[in-house]
C-alpha cells in the first residue's frame, strides 16, 4: 500500500511538471509577443488598406485582415500587450490592497476584522465583472478607469486568501519568538509572516491574472474597456461579430489567443502549486 | 422588554439567525449602493435637462424628483420603496423602473436557471465517470479538454456557436430572438445556445472540482469501513463519497449562480437578447442611476439568497456543519 502511494505521487509530480512546462511555453510565447509588439509588428496595427479588406489568412497575413484591411496578427499582438498590461495592473492593485487588508485583519482579528470580512464576503460573492461595471458606472469608461475598477473589484478575493493564510501563520511558534525578540507587530506581519505565504499568494496571483484577463476581455467586448483605434482582444471580438459569416477568422484568432493566454497561466499556476505540495 | 426577549429567542434559532444576517447584509448593501451613487459628481436634474437649462427649471425638477430632500431621508424613502417594489422612475425613459425590469427579469432568470441546470446535470455524472477511470487514458484526455474549456471566455464560445450552428450547420438563426410572450417554446429554444455558452466553462470547473473531491474522499478510512460492511461500490459512492464530495461543489455553485447572472449580461449582447444586461448597460451609458441601482440591488439579493441556500443545502448534507 505505501509503495503504491509513492508511485502515485511520483506520477503526480510528473504530471505537474508537464503542466508547468506547457504553461511556461505558452506564457513565454505570450510575453514575447507582448514585448515584441512594443517596437515591432509585421504591419502597422492601425494601417488601413481597402484592397486587403477581409483578406483570408495566408502567408502575407497569417491571421488575415479585418473590415478596414488591417493586419489581424499585428492587432492581436498589440491586443495581448494591452490586455496583459491592464490585467497586470489590476492584479497589482488587488494584491497590494488585498495583502494589506488581509494581513492586518488576519493578524489582529477582533471586531474590525469581523466587520471588514463581512463586507469582504459580500463583495467576494459579487461577480468581479459586475463590481467593475458598477464602479465604471460611477467613474465613467476609459482604460484607466477600467483598470482601477477591476483592481478594486479584485481586492476582496486576495484579502480573503491572505487573511486565512496569515491567521494560520500567526498561530505558529516563530511568530511568538519574533515578538519575544522585540519585533513590532508590523515587522512581524511584513517581514516574518508575509514571506511564508508567498507560494500560496503566487498561485492565486496567477489565477487572479487569468480572471482579470477574462474580465477585461468581457468589458472590452461590451465596449467599455480599451477605446478604438487601440487594439484590444475583447473589442476585436465584438467588431468581428458583425462580419462573422463573411470573415470568421476575424473572430476566431483573437478568441483563441485569449483562450491560450488563460490556459497558459492556469497551467503554470497548477504546475506550481502541485509541484510545491 | 418582551420584544427584546422575543428577538433573543428568535436569534437562538440558527436558521432564523441566518435569515436575519441575510437581511442585515442586504440592508448594508442597499446603503452602500445608494451612498455610492450619491457621492458621484453631477446633478441628475441637470443631466436630464441638459447643461443650458434655466436655473428655475432645474430647481423645479429637483423638487419634482425629490432631490431637494436631505440624503438620509431620501435613502429611507428609497428603501421603503424597495419593499413595496417601487424602485423609482427611470431618468431617461420616465417610466417606473419596476415596470422596466419586470418585463426583462424572466429572460435573465430563465437564462441563468437553464445554465445552472445544464451545469448540474452534466458535471455530476461526468465527474463520476472521470473519477471512475482515474489516471487512465480517458481521464487524461478529459483533463486536457477540461483545461481547454475552463480557459475559454463564454462570450467567445457564444460567438463560435453562432458561427458553427448559424452559418455552417444552419440549425439556428442568429438574432432571431422570440419574446417569451409570443411563444414560450421558441423563446426557450433560442436560449439553449446562450445557456450552453454560459454553462460550459462552469461545467468544466465543476468537473475538475468534483473529480478531485471524489478521489480525495475515496482514499479516506470511512470508505474502507463502508466496503468492509459489505456495501457495493455504487452504495459507497452515492451514500458516502458523493455526499462529502458535494459540499465544496455546492458552495462553488452558489457563487457560480452570481457569475452566471454576470455572464448573462455579456452573453445577452452576443446573442442579442433584450434582458437585464441590456438594460444595465444602456442605463450605465445614459447615467440612468435609479435603474442601475435597482439592477444592482436585484443581483445583490440573488447573491445573498444563493449563499443562504447553499448554506442550507450544506447543512442538510453534512450534519457536522449543523452542529456548529
Amino acid at each position: 500500500m505505501p509503495q503504491d502511494r509513492s508511485e502515485d505521487k511520483g506520477e503526480m509530480k510528473k504530471y505537474a511538471n508537464f503542466n508547468f512546462i506547457c504553461g511556461a511555453v505558452i506564457c513565454s510565447l505570450m510575453v514575447l509577443m507582448a514585448l515584441v509588439s512594443c517596437f515591432y509588428t509585421p504591419y502597422p496595427s492601425t494601417a488601413m488598406d481597402a484592397s486587403l479588406k477581409f483578406a483570408r489568412p495566408g502567408l502575407m497575413h497569417i491571421m488575415g485582415c479585418d473590415n478596414y484591411g488591417r493586419d489581424i496578427f499585428s492587432r492581436v499582438m498589440e491586443g495581448i500587450r494591452n490586455t496583459s498590461l491592464i490585467a497586470l495592473l489590476t492584479v497589482f492593485i488587488g494584491t497590494l490592497a488585498g495583502v494589506i487588508v488581509g494581513a492586518v485583519c488576519g493578524y489582529f482579528g477582533g471586531l474590525p476584522d469581523e466587520i471588514l470580512m463581512r463586507i469582504n464576503d459580500l463583495l467576494f460573492s459579487f461577480p468581479s465583472i459586475l463590481l467593475a461595471l458598477v464602479i465604471i458606472s460611477l467613474t465613467g469608461t476609459g482604460t484607466l478607469n477600467v483598470t482601477l475598477a477591476l483592481g478594486l473589484a479584485f481586492i476582496p478575493s486576495f484579502a480573503r486568501i491572505v487573511r486565512s493564510e496569515v491567521r494560520k501563520q500567526a498561530a505558529l511558534d516563530y511568530v511568538q519568538s519574533a515578538r519575544i525578540l522585540g519585533a513590532g507587530h508590523f515587522r512581524v506581519i511584513f517581514a516574518h509572516i508575509l514571506p511564508n505565504i508567498v507560494p500560496v499568494l503566487l498561485s492565486s496571483v496567477m489565477i487572479g491574472f487569468n480572471n482579470a484577463v477574462l474580465a477585461e476581455a468581457g468589458l472590452s467586448y461590451l465596449g467599455i474597456g480599451v477605446q478604438p483605434p487601440e487594439a484590444s482582444l475583447g473589442r476585436m471580438l465584438s467588431e468581428a461579430q458583425s462580419y462573422l459569416f463573411t470573415a470568421p477568422w476575424y473572430a476566431v484568432f483573437p478568441g483563441l489567443v485569449i483562450m491560450l493566454m488563460v490556459l497558459g497561466f492556469a497551467l503554470l499556476a497548477e504546475g506550481m502549486s502541485e509541484g510545491n505540495g | 422588554m418582551f420584544r427584546i426577549w422575543l428577538l433573543c429567542m428568535l436569534l437562538k434559532n440558527k436558521i432564523l439567525r441566518k435569515i436575519f444576517a441575510c437581511l442585515l447584509t442586504l440592508l448594508a448593501a442597499s446603503f452602500a449602493v445608494f451612498a455610492a451613487f450619491e457621492i458621484i459628481p453631477g446633478d441628475a436634474a441637470v443631466s436630464r435637462l441638459g447643461s443650458n437649462a434655466s436655473e428655475s427649471a432645474v430647481a423645479a425638477l429637483r423638487v419634482e424628483m425629490g432631490l431637494d430632500k436631505p440624503f438620509l431621508l431620501r435613502y429611507f424613502l428609497w428603501l421603503g420603496g424597495l419593499f413595496r417594489l417601487d424602485l423609482g422612475t427611470s431618468y431617461s425613459y420616465g417610466i417606473p423602473v419596476s415596470e422596466m425590469l419586470l418585463d426583462k427579469l424572466p429572460i435573465t432568470l430563465c437564462l441563468t436557471l437553464m445554465s445552472m441546470a445544464v451545469t448540474v446535470a452534466v458535471s455530476v455524472p461526468l465527474s463520476i465517470f472521470y473519477a471512475k477511470y482515474a489516471r487512465s487514458r480517458i481521464d487524461r484526455t478529459g483533463y486536457v479538454g477540461n483545461q481547454l474549456l475552463m480557459a475559454v471566455p463564454s462570450f467567445f464560445l457564444g460567438i463560435i456557436m453562432t458561427w458553427v450552428f448559424g452559418s455552417i450547420l444552419r440549425w439556428f438563426t442568429p438574432g432571431g430572438y422570440v419574446s417569451y410572450k409570443k411563444s414560450f417554446g421558441g423563446f426557450l429554444s433560442y436560449l439553449i445556445l446562450p445557456s450552453l455558452a454560459i454553462a460550459i466553462p462552469k461545467c468544466a470547473m465543476s468537473v475538475k472540482l468534483l473529480r478531485s473531491a471524489i478521489l480525495t474522499e475515496a482514499d479516506k478510512e470511512y470508505v474502507r469501513t463502508a466496503y468492509s460492511r459489505g456495501l457495493s461500490t455504487m452504495e459507497v459512492l452515492y451514500r458516502h463519497v458523493l455526499k462529502n464530495a458535494m459540499i465544496p461543489l455546492v458552495t462553488f455553485w452558489s457563487m457560480a449562480v452570481a457569475d452566471m447572472v454576470a455572464g448573462s449580461i455579456v452573453i445577452e449582447q452576443v446573442f442579442n437578447i433584450p434582458g437585464l444586461g441590456r438594460i444595465l448597460l444602456t442605463s450605465i451609458a445614459n447615467r440612468d442611476y435609479p435603474v442601475v441601482e435597482a439592477v444592482i440591488m436585484l443581483i445583490a439579493a440573488v447573491v445573498v439568497i444563493m449563499n443562504y441556500a447553499a448554506d442550507l443545502i450544506c447543512r442538510r448534507i453534512d450534519p457536522r456543519i449543523r452542529e456548529r
